[in-house]
């Protein structure tokens, strides 16, 4: 087995995209001093929603707006519960978390009749960019969303360090009483990363269930929403290095998938990514205080 | 106070709130997707109480008895385990493969494999500790991060080294006599685990209200600093409450495996939820540990109950983990706005 | 034509039961340095949060240029020209000098953040004032003295033309505090109007033009500086003179001493010496002060003898080492109320517990009868007022929460008691219940270390004081020392 294939590297890709969507909508949660931990019910969501309308319009893209907008409204319960209420953000994340799996598998077996996984020829998948005629190694197999993910790593980078908004957000979520002397509108801002968190949940969503695949299944999540959150961890808010951080994630969920395809047990591919998240996330705060110790 | 005012003080209490907000936006729910309410709540108190259901009922009360405790333990000294998948799933595997590979005399066969599940429940959860403790990652990600490989690993026991051969079910064998959990008075389905998890839930009321160990776990939940200063060791307490919270996870996943059908169903210990039906009564509680029972048995109710509406009234019982998760957010709702009108009253 | 810059007439603020401010009227003139003086819980604060926009009057009104103004956030207060330097600073650790000054009123040049413009503006703001600071340099490593000019510079970065200063001399040396008021003096010449809140009367009387003294939420004195003397403004402060120093011990113990610091070197994460070669002593029967600036290695100190550091060598309780986690053998009042010396939401029976709880209960049993019974015994014995033993603590005021912390360590079987800043933010009353324990604790016979930056305070209860600079012992007085010789010191000024 050649890691260094093409293919390998483009499953990466697929394997980290929707992980580093829902992680940025994190990342800008962190930034604002916001502790995001509903990602993984967000994501479920946005995947759900994606399949509902992409199968009820026909439209890859409808269904893509349709996440967005479904998961927004989604997080505007955690916003209001946690931002406007002032309810503990962790119990509010553990009750939607809760909540989006109960919902997606009650609406999917009233919808579709069924529960499991659901997949039809009306459900629309999105385009690959070879089809869209960008037919580029890599890059070729994924769908657009996949470079959007990328472009977004590049553009939060700059937004935060570069414009007048992002210096304020940095502001707002380091020290809350020095945000409010200086007038600044935190809690509009929470209100604002929660949501914006929610649309790019959304995208992850529809990413997964209408990129890497082109259907729905019970807890299609799978965690991802948690890896996510240990990747802004790692991150110490810097996008680049959320980047990486989910790039390790996708190297070994495509690299379990190798196993897998060499005869290894299903539940050791299942269980690679979490190992090595956790992996990472031990050598990183070891790192971290040695570095310290050592300054 | 009088009958009135103490009426008053039960109707507005925050899980009673709760629970009717919850059960008012599920109606709702299911209103906008066109279940009939009527048919559905009859369906779903026949399918938990009547019917010959009830024993059923008690039998499922007993895992989320204990994974409640499993995650209320460590909760007292501010870590939250949200791990209980894996714990559970350890737990259960663990006396599973004692009970099949070890012959063991009668008696001990029941007690080894269920103190051994208790074990690696513990031991599973331990691991989170110095997570929490040394490198600060708090406990309710690494918690969760550790309880899907421990779920895998034990799917991965129970389908190929323990599994039953020559079936291609992913189960392992029936487990000896010796090791069947003896029935409650004549009942089909409630084992002598009904008692062991009542007596262990009594026993941790104890420790937790009237034992210097219970008080300085909460004395670490409530301000870790000030038990620190205190004297209190600290990140020992906080291990032990997450050692002993997963200890009651492994223990009853154990229990599940002891009772019928005896073997290690693949799936079957975390399919129906109890982790996170736990998660919520825990929560409804709000930290009055007598009330965890209660709260358990009206979630127990719910849940098993989904499972008659969607026999009888054929409503996916999904809909009581949306239950759940808005009692959840409720109930973390409903707890600041009080502190805050206690604040100005 | 009015000269005034602002005013406020007949503002009242209650919280809960307390009436905060009750009626203040309140008139600053442009281009002076007004005093606002009075003890801790006069309402200076909440008067100054009211004028900046943090709380609403309940009642009254604010004037800004004889104009009625009403004020919601702070950012309204920034718009009508309202500066504020907070006592604790209210700055970003990670984000540069300049972005500090300029955020929230940042230069922008097509969409992006103007770095140049803002570097440009702030090296003009230092030269103009004479503040100078850094603009690219990180906050989270700055000296006070310097993260104080940079909140000084935000404020007039954005063209405050009144500048509130709460406390501004709390964390600096002597040194840094005149060239604090030399500023202070240069920016009230360019017609800023200034608010000083303090509690020292000395620097009322170096800086200050007029003063107002608030007492109990009231005003109860208006005064202009140079036709006023200390004694006439301490009348108005606490209402009759000070009392005289504490009846200090004639003579040194002789004893050994329980409680040895020998040679004491300590270094933080970074490598950088917290403390260097740290000796001292504290006999039976003696009250040894710690005077110092904040952050001169008075931390590392006592969370070396609690034994909170861990394991560290030099340090000797009644001559063995000091043990680690938290040595019993030393009672300690901590400065954090809420973050180290109480559980808020715990009751005040288990608050009052913690470190008896073994001697009280084993591993398999706690008598509730016996956990309330030590707590009301020592709640009637120090007199602190709370309904019951059952309710949380944070329900009591922080003068009886305070108390009930004493009660607990005074209680103690200790060697040693370490006291820090015992007195902060409680009333007058509560602050000489406090110093009548540690002085019955030490005539009878308790060795106590007691850390405080009031130098009064320390002057009332030390016999002897030593003083710590860049965490060394630079000086030690007699208890009785002049003030001026002990502030000298803690500047690093040797003879």
């Amino acid at each position: 087995m050649n890691i260094f294939e093409w293919s390998f590297l483009s499953g990466v890709l697929t394997a980290t995209a929707p992980v580093l969507l829902a992680a940025l909508g994190g990342l800008l949660c962190q930034v604002a001093g916001v502790f995001n931990i509903a990602l993984e019910g967000q994501l479920l969501w946005g995947a759900f929603t994606a399949v509902v309308v992409s199968d009820a319009t026909g439209s890859a893209w409808a269904g893509v707006a349709g996440a967005i907008i479904a998961t927004v409204l989604f997080s505007g319960l955690l916003s209001g519960a946690s931002v406007r209420l002032k309810a503990d953000p962790i119990v509010v994340a553990v009750g939607l978390n809760l909540l989006a799996l109960g919902l997606t598998a009650f609406l999917m077996r009233q919808i579709f009749g069924s529960g499991g996984t659901y997949s039809s020829p009306d459900l629309a998948g999105l385009p690959t960019l070879a089809e869209l005629g960008l037919d580029i190694p890599v890059l070729g197999p994924q769908s657009p969303l996949v470079p959007l993910a990328l472009l977004l790593v590049v553009a939060m980078a700059w937004w935060l360090t570069r414009t007048r908004s992002g210096l304020r957000l940095r502001g707002a979520g380091q020290h809350l009483e020095a945000a409010e002397a200086v007038g600044l509108p935190v809690a509009a801002y929470r209100h604002g990363v929660t949501l914006a968190a929610g649309a790019l949940c959304g995208l992850a969503g529809a990413q997964l269930s209408l990129g890497n695949v082109t259907l729905f299944s019970e807890g299609m999540s799978a965690g991802r929403g948690w890896i996510a959150v240990v990747a802004v961890m790692l991150s110490s808010v810097l996008p680049y290095r959320l980047l990486l951080a989910c790039l390790l994630f996708g190297v070994a969920e495509a690299f379990g998938f190798r196993l897998q395809g060499a005869g290894l047990p299903q539940q050791a591919a299942d269980a690679a990514p979490y190992v090595i998240t956790l992996v990472a996330l031990v050598l990183a705060a070891v790192w971290r205080r040695r570095s310290h110790e050592h300054a | 106070m009088t009958a009135p005012a103490l009426a008053r003080r039960v109707v507005a209490s925050a899980p009673v709130v709760a629970v009717v907000g919850a059960l008012a936006l599920t109606t709702l729910v299911m209103l906008v997707v066109g279940v009939d309410p009527t048919l559905a709540y009859p369906a779903l108190v026949r399918g938990a109480i009547f019917d010959g259901n009830l024993e059923y009922t008690i039998a499922a009360f007993v895992p989320t008895l204990g994974m409640a405790l499993a995650f209320a333990l460590p909760l007292r000294a501010g870590e939250f385990n949200l791990g209980g998948d894996g714990q559970l799933a350890i737990g259960g595997v663990t006396a599973a493969a004692l009970a099949l590979l070890v012959p063991l005399p009668p008696v001990v066969a029941v007690v080894l494999p269920l103190v051994a599940g208790a074990l690696a429940g513990g031991l599973v959860a331990a691991i989170a500790a110095p997570f929490s403790t040394r490198l600060r990652i708090p406990a309710i990600v690494s918690t969760l991060l550790i309880s899907a490989p421990a779920v895998s690993l034990a799917s991965y026991l129970v389908r190929f080294p323990l599994a039953e051969p020559n079936t291609g079910i992913a189960q392992t064998p029936t487990l000896p006599d010796a090791s069947h959990l003896p029935f409650m008075g004549g009942s089909g389905y409630v084992t002598i685990g009904l008692p062991l998890i009542v007596v262990l839930t009594g026993l941790w009321l104890h420790i937790d209200g009237r034992t210097v160990t219970g008080y300085e776990i909460r004395a670490t939940g409530q301000n870790r600093e000030f038990a620190r200063y205190g004297g209190v060791k600290v990140d020992r307490v906080a291990a032990l409450a997450l050692a002993g919270g997963g200890a009651f996870a492994g223990l009853a996943g154990a229990l599940i495996v002891l009772g019928p059908p005896y073997r290690f169903v693949d799936g079957a210990l975390t399919a129906p939820g109890y982790t996170f039906t736990a998660v919520a009564a825990v929560l409804l509680a709000s930290a009055r540990p007598l009330a965890i029972p209660v709260a358990v048995a009206l979630l127990t109710v719910l849940q098993v109950g989904g499972l008659g509406m969607e026999r009888e009234a054929g409503v996916p019982s999904q809909l009581t983990q949306i239950v759940q998760g808005l009692i959840i957010v409720i109930v973390a709702v409903l707890a600041t706005v009080r502190a805050r009108r206690g604040v100005r009253g | 034509m009015t000269d005034l810059a602002a005013e406020l007439i007949g503002v009242s603020k209650r919280f809960g039961p307390v009436l905060a401010n009750d009626g203040i009227d309140l008139a600053v003139a442009r281009g002076e340095v007004h005093a606002v003086v009075g003890e801790n819980g006069a309402g200076k604060s909440t008067l100054m949060s009211i004028l900046y926009g943090l709380h609403r009057p309940d009642a009254g009104e604010i004037r800004r240029d004889g104009q009625r103004i009403t004020l919601r956030s702070p950012a309204d207060a920034i718009r009508h020209g309202l500066g504020m330097v907070h006592q604790r600073f209210r700055l970003f650790p990670d984000l540069t000098v300049a972005e500090n000054i300029v955020i929230g009123a940042e230069p922008v040049r097509r969409g992006h953040l103007d770095r140049a413009a803002a570097h440009r503006a702030v090296a003009a703001l230092s030269e103009k004032y004479g503040l100078r600071a850094d603009p690219s340099a990180l906050v989270r490593g700055l000296p006070v003295g310097v993260r104080q000019r940079v909140e000084i510079l935000r404020a007039l970065y954005r063209d405050a033309e009144i500048l509130i200063l709460d406390e501004p001399t709390a964390v600096l040396t002597p040194g840094e505090t005149d060239r604090l008021f030399e500023v202070l003096r240069t920016v009230a010449a360019t017609g800023v109007s200034i608010l000083l809140v303090t509690h020292k009367l000395s620097e009322v009387m170096a800086v200050g033009d007029r003063v107002t003294v608030l007492r109990q939420g009231r005003v109860t004195g208006r005064f202009t500086t140079r036709e006023t003397n200390a004694n006439e403004l301490v009348n108005a402060m606490i209402g009759r003179s000070l009392t005289p120093p504490a009846p200090k011990r004639a003579q040194p113990p002789q004893e050994n001493p329980v409680l040895e610091v020998r040679d004491l070197t300590i270094h933080d994460a970074d490598g950088v010496a917290r403390l260097s070669e740290v000796s001292l002593s504290v006999h039976p029967g003696e009250i040894v002060g710690l005077a110092g600036v904040a952050g001169s290695g008075q931390r590392e100190l006592i969370d070396s003898v609690t034994g909170l550091r861990g394991a560290v060598p030099g340090v000797f309780l009644a001559g063995t080492p000091v043990l680690s986690g938290r040595d019993p053998r030393v009672a300690y009042v901590p400065e954090d109320r809420h973050g180290r010396a109480t559980a808020p939401g715990m009751s005040v029976a288990e608050n009052i517990l913690m470190g008896a709880q073994r001697e009280l209960g084993s591993r398999w049993s706690l008598p509730r009868a016996a956990v309330k019974k030590r707590a009301k015994d020592l709640v009637e014995r120090f007199s602190i007022s709370a309904a019951s033993v059952d309710i949380p603590i944070s329900a009591l005021s922080g003068g009886n929460a305070q108390k009930a912390v004493l009660a607990r360590e005074l209680t103690r079987p200790s060697h040693v008691v370490v006291a820090e800043e015992p007195t902060q933010g409680v009333d007058v009353g509560v602050r000489e219940r406090v110093h009548a324990l540690l002085l019955a604790a030490r005539d009878e016979g308790a060795a106590i270390l007691l850390q405080s930056s009031e130098l009064s305070e320390l002057r009332e209860l030390a016999d002897r004081i030593l003083v710590l600079y860049e965490g060394r012992v630079v000086a030690e007085f007699q208890g009785d020392a002049h003030e001026t010789d002990i502030g000298r010191a803690m500047t690093g000024a040797t003879e």
